[in-house]
């Protein structure tokens, strides 16, 4: 599992040339913008071309990343699971000029779930290996139970579509068609799948392509020295931001509300140790692995870690093989954080977001004040309808997922209703869905009173609630955080709960739990998720009383609710100052 | 006759008058008056006429370019502005996309917005995606809302309800209520503003224009008082964010529209520029203090985009797609803790400014480094107006950059100025490979006071084959206000299958949207002759969010074939494939109605000269790479010989800017006056 052991060749010697480094680094940059570019304006899937769900990275021979290009924090590092795959499964001395692998599955290939498909393109100079490019891409569907490949009851990996070992899936420049019918047929729209998988192997060699004109540009010799420098200097930076921070071992449970087929709450035990400029993330006191899908595998445990060390240490750093060798991330086998073969993981992101939560709540035992952030909501609930489309021509699914409260930081408040962590995907407008489904929306505001009280308060949650307009609508919702909340910290109370509630407002309404599959639903009938709020930073008495009459004036906080948590002095002195 | 262009900038206000019939251009410069910029155009103009004994009632055009909108939402100094919209939608404004600013750093917030809550007030009304009214407009608790608003002391109302771009009644009647009760209100319907889908981006863009319209009135007032002051008889324009330019009245309406104007008379004329001088493809390179904007020219066409922020506030109007990067001559290059050296985002600004102005500067910046290797003059610049300080440039470089890394001044400074042509490389690459567009093909178009300084070895890095420098490369966004045309962007939205129905109702669309492009000009003085219409269809492929644009010659009732096809290849020249046989929806309708001014040829200049007579001097100029100091050749612009090659290395100076040729590289001035560096013919540069 995620023993990520220190690679010596990252080194932590001195940058040689930073004249030299830095200019490359731009040109590296280029590259995977370029590809990065080409691969969202080429591909056909939504999730890659809207959401962005994608990422590009260059690897040296030896499989270290060089570069990598995230569009999403959870693939962070997930590309070099890709390589390596791809190097113990085969060896250089195999592969020609124009081969491509391909791979998606998270027991044989260090997949993040089985929608990330990778391609990795090995890339000659002089007729050795110098470089691999590589791309992942979320596919809206490749198989398995449910459209879309999610679900959060599937049990085994069998149920989520196709399992992509690494194969060869172009020869010497040769796209394999038998091998290319086997995978695209496999899943519900063998067409897309067809186009997004050749514009993935096409991206792999325009990235190669511009790696030779590099190579050209400055010789091969000077690449290789500046690759060194380029890792080494990521390497040194991140340690210099470790041996800043406290020694010690430093712990943050976040819970879970379930593990996605009801029971008890599911904890996430994260534990930082710190010792000099070593910094290790275990997870071990970490509940069982779920019944459902929302184990979360090694190499999107990585990813979140990764990313949770880039947001609080360095949120520039590069990410390359010197940031990811430089921390150590382990988890027990057979948990939430390691599922056990062949357990599902498809709904894995709101266990993503939570070990994020968990990691975050540990680092407030290890940097300064300053630098804590309260818990956000920590979730990312994702409603699904589906219906007949309006047209006759199948069914439609519409899947939205939504935001939530941001924990209080020390000079601000939490931002209000923003996807936190490993998403940050858009909406889709209330105008555009209503063009496209029989379904109107009522309501899309913040949450009156959800987030916490503090200093700085934490911010509101989104509250969306949406209206069928034909019989027979089929609902479904994997949300969380509907029974725990979002810890303030330093005084600051916690954000509020989330929930789901089936026509608001009306005689027959009912609150439902956080995890409900295929409720139908009949014409006028409504349903309405308010999600999370976040935690507050500070004592409330604190908070300064301008801040606090916009709050109760534009109403984000209703009046007695303002008056229970700041005092109702307190509130009335906001409200008579003047110019507030 | 003749014509003047004004370009209000943070520290000066330029100005170029053409005679209309000589076809003579000249410059004029005064400092800018940021309290109220109309007191320098009226200084500045007052100054040119009379130096060029030109009587007030001989101006024939007068086009102006100003930031008074940016600045003030920028400064957040608009006015109190209140929203009424569609029950359970208030907070849209703020949700926006529900993304977070930054995906790593939660220190980036999102803006403040613009109408406060308190201020956004729903309304019991709603419209269907079809235009049907599902629940009738709640009359009286409009008129509770309008009257809560005016308690509040708000100075400026946006409406904007849901899919008000199909069916605007309820909006209109509550202008009509906000009329009769806030009389004095500056009011915008988003109907009117931007009648176009997706309700976050219309709502932000409405709200920008009523939170900047009352002070905006303000200044348009002052404006024409100081024009009318001079003596001026004709009706001034002004640029907005496609390039062209509009009048008073248009401002008045929707002054959004002049939000992102500012680089782009400059895009403008850099195009018409280059289009002379049979470069129809360019990037524009336009450096200044503490920024760089690059965008894409296409066969001599600005490209567009439809929608970019201010200052975090999304504005979706039809502009020229401009790149900033925060790059710029006052970028400061520092050492971190990890053994990197880095260039920028932060500047030292006009102010303290590089460490060689001697104004309190004490960081190295990107001029220091020009100067310590005598790229730029190191004893003095602006015309012997402003002397420099070589030695304290070279003492920054020593103590921040060159000692640390044990390098000497020289290496260290080539050093900084590798690494910032290295970020603005990589931002040009990015903003042509985004488009899908091979840069190899395009010649890098230089100005600002530090384009041309940087030009060759940017062209060299990115594999650009020629670089051009106009003349005065400092006033081009003035030279482009005498090159724009008056033009106006109409929109509705139509989504819906394209087949015989739906193309029957694009047809009445484009009829209507034509009749309202005709009554703009009219209203804008634009003779019938000069008038035409640029007519776009947006579509998409069912099932897909984002729409292609494809241009129509025509929209006529048998046309849908014509289009479906037109449709098909747009889609393959985007995004490398199309989809036999999968159905395609309309989703938008645009055009561009566009009244043609007259503009004055380029005028070919006289021959003769020598390269002899133009030199200034000879001095050691440091190229690095091996080539190390390098004895070269300084020429003065004004009197370098046309279309004469010189050779590399050389320094053309100039009163706003210098130019620099690298060994090995060729260079000529054209017939209309460019610098045109032959870039790539010497591999070693």
């Amino acid at each position: 599992m995620a023993h990520i052991e220190k690679d010596e060749a990252t080194g932590s010697g001195r940058v040689i040339d930073p004249i030299a480094m830095e200019v490359f680094s731009n040109r590296l940059l280029s590259i995977t913008e370029d590809m990065g570019n080409i691969l969202i304006r080429s591909s056909f899937s939504t999730n890659i071309k809207e959401r962005r769900d994608c990422s590009v990275g260059l690897f040296d021979g030896r499989g270290r990343c060089i570069c990598q290009a995230s569009h999403m924090p959870m693939h962070l590092g997930s590309l070099l699971g890709s390589t390596r795959a791809v190097l113990e499964r085969y060896s250089i001395d195999d592969m020609v000029e124009g081969d491509a692998f391909i791979c998606n599955d998270v027991y044989l290939a260090n997949g993040t779930h089985q929608p990330d498909v990778s391609v990795v393109t090995p890339i000659f100079w002089d007729g050795v290996v110098q470089f691999f490019t590589a791309t992942v891409g979320h596919h809206s569907d490749v198989g398995g139970t449910v459209p879309g490949s999610i679900s959060g009851t599937s049990r085994t990996i069998f149920e989520e579509g196709i399992r992509i070992p690494v194969i060869r899936i172009a020869r010497a420049g040769v796209i394999d068609i038998d091998l290319m019918n086997l995978l695209v047929n496999n899943t519900r729209e063998p067409e897309d799948r067809d186009l997004d998988f050749r514009v993935q192997v096409a991206t792999n060699e325009r990235g190669g392509a511009m790696l030779h004109g590099l190579v050209r540009q400055m010789g091969m010799t000077a690449v290789a020295n500046a690759i060194e420098d380029i890792l080494a200097y990521t390497r040194r930076r991140l340690l210099n931001r470790i041996a800043e921070l406290k020694d010690g071992d430093y712990s943050f449970i976040r819970y879970m509300d379930d593990d996605g087929l009801g029971g008890d709450m599911v904890a996430i035990h994260a534990t930082i140790q710190v010792r000099g400029e070593d910094l290790t993330i275990d997870f071990t006191g970490s509940s069982p692995q779920a019944r459902g899908a929302m184990s979360l595998p090694d190499s999107a445990l990585c990813a979140t870690s990764y990313y949770v060390v880039k947001t609080v240490l360095d949120p520039e750093l590069l990410p390359n093989s010197g940031l990811f060798d430089a921390i150590k991330v382990t988890s027990p086998i057979g948990t939430i954080t390691n599922p056990r073969f062949p357990g599902a993981v498809g709904a894995r992101s709101i266990t993503a977001n939570k070990v994020a939560g968990a990691i975050l709540g540990a680092f407030q035992g290890l940097v300064s004040k300053e630098r804590v952030m309260a818990s956000s909501h920590d979730s990312v609930p994702a409603m699904v309808f589906s219906g007949q489309r309006r047209d006759g021509r199948g069914t439609y699914v519409y899947l939205e997922t939504l935001g939530g409260g941001n924990g209080a930081r020390f000079d601000s408040d939490g931002m209000d209703g923003i996807h936190v962590h490993v998403s940050n995907t858009s909406n889709l407008p209330a105008e555009a869905l209503e063009h496209e489904y029989d379904l109107l929306v009522d309501e899309y505001a913040y949450v009156e009173d959800s987030g916490g009280a503090g200093h700085h308060r934490g911010g509101c949650g989104l509250a969306r609630q949406i209206r069928v307009l034909e019989d027979g609508i089929i609902f479904s919702v994997r949300s969380d955080s509907h029974i725990v909340t979002a810890p303030g910290v330093f005084g600051g109370y916690d954000g509020h709960t989330a929930r789901l509630v089936q026509n608001h407002g009306r005689p027959d309404e009912q609150l439902l739990g956080s995890k409900v599959a295929h409720i139908e639903m009949k014409a006028g009938e409504s349903m309405r998720i308010e999600t999370g709020g976040g935690g507050g930073y500070g004592p409330p008495g604190e908070r300064p009383l301008p801040l606090l009459a916009v709050d109760v004036r534009g109403g984000k906080m209703s009046r007695p609710s303002a008056e229970r948590d700041y005092g109702a002095k307190m509130v009335q002195a906001a409200l008579d100052e003047k110019g507030t | 006759m003749y014509r003047i262009g004004v370009d209000v900038g943070g520290t000066f206000t330029d100005f170029t008058i053409l005679d209309e019939v000589g076809g003579g251009v000249n410059y004029f410069k005064v400092p800018s008056t940021p309290k109220d910029p109309s007191e320098a155009i009226q200084e500045g103009i007052a100054g040119m006429l009379n130096d060029h004994k030109v009587a007030p009632e001989d101006v024939s055009h007068l086009g102006h370019g100003t930031t008074v909108a940016t600045n003030m939402v920028i400064e957040r100094r608009g006015s109190t502005t209140g929203l009424l919209t569609t029950k359970g939608f208030r907070d849209v404004l703020e949700i926006g996309r529900q993304t977070r600013p930054n995906l790593y750093d939660y220190s980036v917030g999102k803006p403040v917005p613009l109408a406060a809550r308190e201020h956004r007030i729903e309304i019991v009304e709603r419209i269907g995606a079809d235009g049907g009214v599902l629940t009738p407009l709640d009359e009286a608790g409009l008129e509770a809302a309008v009257e809560t608003l005016k308690a509040a002391g708000v100075d400026a109302v946006a409406v904007c309800f849901l899919h008000s771009y199909r069916q605007p009644d309820h909006e209109k009647s509550a202008r009509a209520a906000l009329e009769r009760l806030m009389p004095d209100a500056y009011i915008s319907l988003s109907s009117e503003v931007l009648p176009e889908f997706r309700e976050y981006e219309r709502l932000s863009t409405t709200v920008l224009n009523a939170f900047i319209g009352p002070r905006m009135q303000a200044y348009l007032d002052r404006f024409l008082a100081r024009v009318s002051d001079l003596g001026i008889t004709v009706e001034p324009y002004t640029i907005h964010s496609n390039g062209g330019l509009m009048s008073v009245r248009t401002v008045r309406e929707t002054p959004v529209r002049t939000c992102l104007s500012g680089p782009a008379a400059g895009v403008v004329g850099a195009t018409e520029v280059a289009k002379a001088a049979d470069f129809p493809n360019i990037v524009t390179f336009d450096v200044g203090g503490t920024s760089t904007d690059v965008s894409l020219v296409h066969g001599s066409r600005p490209l567009f985009a439809s929608t970019r922020s201010i200052a975090d506030y999304p504005i979706k109007t039809p502009m020229i797609d401009i790149h900033v990067i925060g790059a710029g001559g006052g970028s400061i290059a520092w050492m971190d803790d990890a053994g990197a050296l880095k260039v920028g985002p932060h500047s030292a600004g006009a102010e303290p400014g590089p460490a060689a102005y001697g104004r309190g500067g004490d960081e190295p910046t990107i001029t220091d480094a020009n100067i310590c290797l005598h790229r730029l003059n190191p004893v003095v610049l602006l015309d012997g107006r402003m002397p420099v300080d070589k030695a304290a440039a070279r003492r920054v470089v020593e103590d921040h950059v060159a000692g640390p890394l044990n390098l000497d001044v020289e290496t260290a400074a080539h050093g900084i100025l590798r690494i910032a042509n290295a970020n603005m490389s990589r931002a040009i690459r990015s903003v042509s490979t985004e488009r899908g567009y091979d840069i190899k093909e395009f010649a890098l178009f230089a100005y600002g006071g530090a384009g041309p300084l940087h030009a060759a070895e940017i062209a060299v890095e990115c594999g650009i084959p020629t670089v051009i420098v106009p003349q005065e490369p400092g006033t081009m966004c003035a030279r482009g206000m005498l090159l724009s045309d008056i033009s106006l962007d109409f929109v509705r939205s139509e989504i819906a299958e394209a087949g015989e129905d739906t193309w029957h109702r694009v047809c009445e669309l484009f009829g209507t949207m034509l009749e309202e492009g005709n009554t703009w000009l009219e209203g804008e003085r634009v003779k019938k002759e000069d008038r035409s219409f640029i007519r776009h269809v947006e579509a998409r492929y069912q099932g897909q969010n984002f729409e292609v644009k494809v241009e129509m010659d025509e929209v006529k009732p048998d046309g849908l074939d014509d289009f479906l096809e037109r449709f098909r290849a747009s889609h393959a020249k985007e995004y490398g494939y199309d989809i036999p046989g999968r159905a395609v929806e309309v989703v938008n309708c645009r055009m561009q109605a566009v009244g043609t001014v007259p503009k004055a040829p380029q005028q070919p200049l006289a021959e003769g000269g020598s390269l002899k007579d133009a030199v200034i001097e000879r001095r050691q100029v440091y190229f690095g790479d091996g080539a190390g100091w390098v004895e070269t050749d300084v020429y003065a612009r004004a009197r370098l010989p046309v279309v004469v090659p010189f050779q590399g290395p050389a320094v053309i100076e100039e009163m706003s800017s210098t130019t620099v040729v690298l060994p090995g590289q060729s260079a000529r001035v054209d017939r209309i006056g460019n610098i045109v560096i032959n870039v790539l013919q010497d591999g070693t540069a």
